[in-house]
């Protein structure tokens, strides 16, 4: 009996016999555990240029040993703390007004009843998501110039406004009108696994609740949203993990000289201060701090939902 | 007979140029024993309707006439126009600098020299390999910019003409000024600002000044605003032209004029938006007043504007000879260095390799060899005329297209412009003849004009500096993105609100690096590491306009 039992355990757990059992799919496998090993591994020892005063024609065995001080010097800058609020800010709003919207959308969507109509509207919601930031930017300024822009011309031709508004050239109208294209650009697309999980929800509870008179919100509200729950938790848990990064070719095709005030971001900084002045070791300093307050914020918040009674992301 | 014609005069000034040249050269080298790889920068600049930089007829002709004569392999690499400094860092990161590391602003280059960028080398084997290059440096007192610190890093390409150059022109509607009453093009500030004003009143353009974003790096250059005599010490430590002079005086009452223009409409209210190719169809459109370019023998941009404003008269900004009562401005302007490309050789690069760059540069030296790369084929990229010269073919687009502007971006390793007669041959040649109006004769006056101010002493080089800058290195990037900020808060702030302003945001600009820079710079200066003002006794010059 004994025996058998280790028998089983040791077929269970033999990942020759599941190699040859399955090794289309570990050779499909193989390709993006290769890409993460190449892009996210084996850079890992260029961080050592963080506390280095790395000259790349010196590479790193020329270049001396620094200790913290790039790091201090990096957080004595104005322009770091400036970037640094802005992000935070920046990301957070994201967080509030863009995290909601995929999951508003994908409710929405499931309870669309004319396949063909629901298909044409995922894909048109699909579409932003393809269309570079550039592409995004360019006609975002032809619509929205204080003066020639599209939308403030007729606006004024309809006797709507005096004055063009500053959508892109004003801090607080550059602001929302900032968030909400991110919104637009990227609901559609994050409705996707919001989708797929709600296709998981059997479709015998939502049968039980039409026969008990549940009217289609309370549906929604009973069925399908705990029914997504667990994903909702883990898509805000990676989502905290951004909350210091940003987004550079976003903020760089809308930016322009009256909005830095908040369209100066750590991606930004890091290309401006780091990249374009050859400072290799203050761009890897600002991004590796960034990193690890992600990796905190996503272990502090994952123990947080755990505590919650959700299964988490780790 | 018309060929050789050619060839003589493209040769005749760089041969009086290097009497020691020619003795030694090309005929003297032996083709390397193993193959040697060297890769040499060129510009991208985005432009469409121009081969493939890193490859194409030119650079095939490049290696089958020198790199296979020679057991060379010549690559090429693009180096975006706009973000230098970034491409050379990511190259440099990567180990994969180019044999020739190649850049107009000295300070750029003597940065790569202080981040490791560029190698040492000595002169003397330079000039055994590269005799013409060598002896016309010589000729041109160039050797004096070779050295940083002490050491040699350096070569210098050829610019002619660069205290008087005349290749970059600026077209005015000369038709809107003639209906507000003017007669002739405004040269003075105060006379400049009358005829917008007017054009304004007439209802002719609502902002004919235009206007597009600044750039940072050469913004708002300030040499008209400056006070004569010139202050050595101060020349030398605000008279950069990188790094915008935010809080010097020439730079406050220039802002302080642009902020007035802003104020009363004069300058487009998004010119902050505004890039210089929506500049250029704004002009082209019939919206703004003026629009200045490079000149060259095809110039899409003014065929376009006739054919949209077939009515229109134009003109050419004259050169100014006179001091502005009102504002204060003066003849002052800016001379480009005394030398094209400044040229190093990377850290990484092989004795062997450094050799053979060596002799690509001799090579393009050369004027049989330079002619056929700055003119292309005869009957297929130019033809020559009556007089023997050889005339551009701006509408060929064959398989010998050149690259930008002629193949300069290539040939500019040892000069800086097309060679071919006299000056006036020369601005011919380099200009569109097929338009409605030509300017031929107009660029020929306004050279000479300039050399009239410029013997007046009006001509301001900016300071060079023979040590290593670091402060520069350290904030340029900061300030000029700063000064952009700044810039556009002074320029569309109320004008009872300027001065204020200004004076918080040059203290700020100093906090933020700019003291630093300055300080060096007064350093450098006061310790004799500085080139010197040249004439100081500049008089008004009656141009007769």
């Amino acid at each position: 009996m004994q025996k058998n039992k280790t028998k089983t355990r040791r077929e269970r757990t033999s990942w020759k016999k599941a190699l040859s059992r399955d090794w289309h799919l570990y050779l499909m496998l193989l390709v993006p555990v290769l890409l993460v090993v190449i892009f996210n591994y084996a850079s890992y020892p260029g961080l050592r240029m963080a506390f280095m005063d790395y000259k790349p024609a010196k590479g790193y065995a020329g270049s001396k040993w620094v200790g913290w001080d790039t790091f201090a010097k990096v957080f004595r800058d104005r322009d770091f703390t400036r970037a640094l609020k802005n992000s935070l800010v920046f990301n957070l709003l994201d967080l509030v007004v863009s995290f909601p919207m995929p999951i508003i959308l994908a409710l929405m969507l499931n309870e669309l009843r004319f396949p063909r109509f629901k298909k044409v509207t995922q894909t048109v919601l699909y579409l932003p998501h393809f269309l570079s930031w550039v592409i995004i930017g360019s006609v975002a300024y032809q619509l929205f110039k204080p003066t020639t822009g599209i939308v403030n011309v007729l606006f004024m031709n309809w006797g709507w406004i005096q004055q063009g508004i500053p959508f892109l050239t004003e801090k607080w109208h550059w602001a929302a009108t900032y968030l909400l294209i991110g919104v637009w650009q990227g609901m559609g697309w994050g409705t996707i696994i919001y989708l797929a999980a709600i296709t998981g929800i059997s479709g015998e509870l939502y049968e039980a609740a039409m026969i008990d008179g549940a009217t289609r919100l309370q549906r929604i509200w009973h069925i399908t949203l705990p029914g997504i729950r667990s994903t909702i938790v883990i898509l805000l848990i990676m989502n905290l993990g951004k909350i210091m990064g940003s987004n550079y070719e976003r903020l760089d095709v809308f930016g322009n000289t009256q909005v830095k005030d908040f369209q100066y971001q750590l991606a930004i900084y890091i290309y401006e201060k780091g990249l374009a002045s050859s400072k290799f070791s203050m761009a890897t300093a600002v991004g590796l701090f960034q990193s690890l307050v992600g990796l905190i914020l996503v272990l502090a918040s994952d123990r947080f939902a755990k505590a919650l009674g959700e299964d988490g992301l780790l | 007979m018309k060929k050789i014609l050619s060839l003589v005069l493209a040769a005749a000034m760089l041969l009086t140029l290097m009497p020691l040249a020619m003795a030694e050269g090309t005929t003297d080298w032996e083709p390397f024993a193993e193959n040697v790889s060297i890769t040499i920068p060129v510009y991208d600049r985005g432009q469409a309707g121009v081969p493939n930089v890193e490859g194409n007829y030119w650079t095939e002709w490049i290696q089958k006439n020198f790199g296979d004569k020679y057991n060379i392999t010549v690559n090429y690499v693009a180096i975006p126009r706009t973000d230098v400094m970034t491409k050379y860092s990511m190259l440099a990161a990567a180990e994969d600098l180019p044999t020739i590391l190649m850049e107009y602003d000295y300070p750029k280059v003597t940065q790569w020299a202080a981040d490791g960028y560029l190698t040492e080398f000595d002169m003397d084997e330079f000039a055994k390999v590269a005799p013409t290059y060598y002896n016309r440096m010589v000729e041109m007192n160039q050797l004096t910019y070779t050295k940083i610190n002490g050491d040699t890093y350096f070569v210098a390409a050829y610019r002619p003409y660069y205290d008087t150059s005349y290749t970059f022109q600026s077209f005015v509607r000369m038709d809107w000024l003639r209906q507000v009453g003017y007669d002739h093009v405004p040269v003075t500030t105060s006379e400049y600002n009358d005829a917008m004003q007017k054009i304004m009143d007439a209802g002719i353009a609502a902002h004919p000044a235009g206007g597009v974003m600044v750039t940072g790096v050469g913004s708002d250059q300030n040499y008209q605003w400056r006070t004569w005599p010139l202050d050595e010490k101060e020349w030398a430590m605000y008279g950069d032209y990188n790094i915008p002079a935010l809080g010097w005086e020439p730079n406050y009452r220039l802002l302080k004029n642009e902020n007035h223009k802003y104020n009363i409409g004069m300058t487009n209210p998004e010119y902050y938006l505004t890039g210089t190719e929506d500049e250029k169809t704004n002009f082209i459109n019939g919206e703004t007043y003026q629009y200045g370019a490079y000149i060259s023998a095809s110039m899409d941009w003014l065929t376009a504007f006739y054919e949209a404003n077939p009515d229109a008269e134009l003109a050419i900004v004259p050169v100014n000879g006179k001091i502005d009562a009102e504002y204060g401005t003066t003849p002052g302007y800016r001379t480009d260095n005394p030398f094209g490309m400044m040229v190093g050789f990377s850290s990484f690069a092989t004795e062997d390799q450094i050799k053979a760059a060596w002799m690509y540069m001799e090579w393009l030296t050369q004027p049989e060899n330079l002619f056929t790369f700055q003119w292309g084929i005869e009957g297929e990229n130019f033809n020559y005329d009556e007089e023997g010269l050889p005339q551009t073919d701006s509408n060929y687009n064959g398989e010998y297209k050149m690259g930008f502007s002629n193949n300069k971006d290539y040939w500019c390793v040892t000069i800086e412009a097309r060679q071919a007669g006299t000056i006036e041959d020369v601005i011919a040649n380099n200009l569109p003849h097929d338009l409605p109006q030509d300017f031929t004769q107009d660029i020929i006056d306004w050279y000479y004009d300039k050399v009239a101010v410029r013997d007046a002493g009006w001509a301001i080089a900016n300071a060079l500096y023979s040590v290593s800058m670091e402060s520069e290195a350290e904030y340029q990037t900061t300030l000029t993105n700063l000064y952009k900020e700044y810039r556009d808060k002074l320029t569309m702030c109320s004008e009872e609100e300027f001065d204020a302003l200004y004076a918080q945001y040059a203290q700020e600009y100093l906090d933020a690096g700019y003291q630093a820079v300055i300080d060096e710079r007064a350093e450098a200066y006061e310790a004799g590491n500085s080139t010197h003002l040249l004439n100081q006794t500049a008089t008004e010059v009656d141009l007769n306009k």
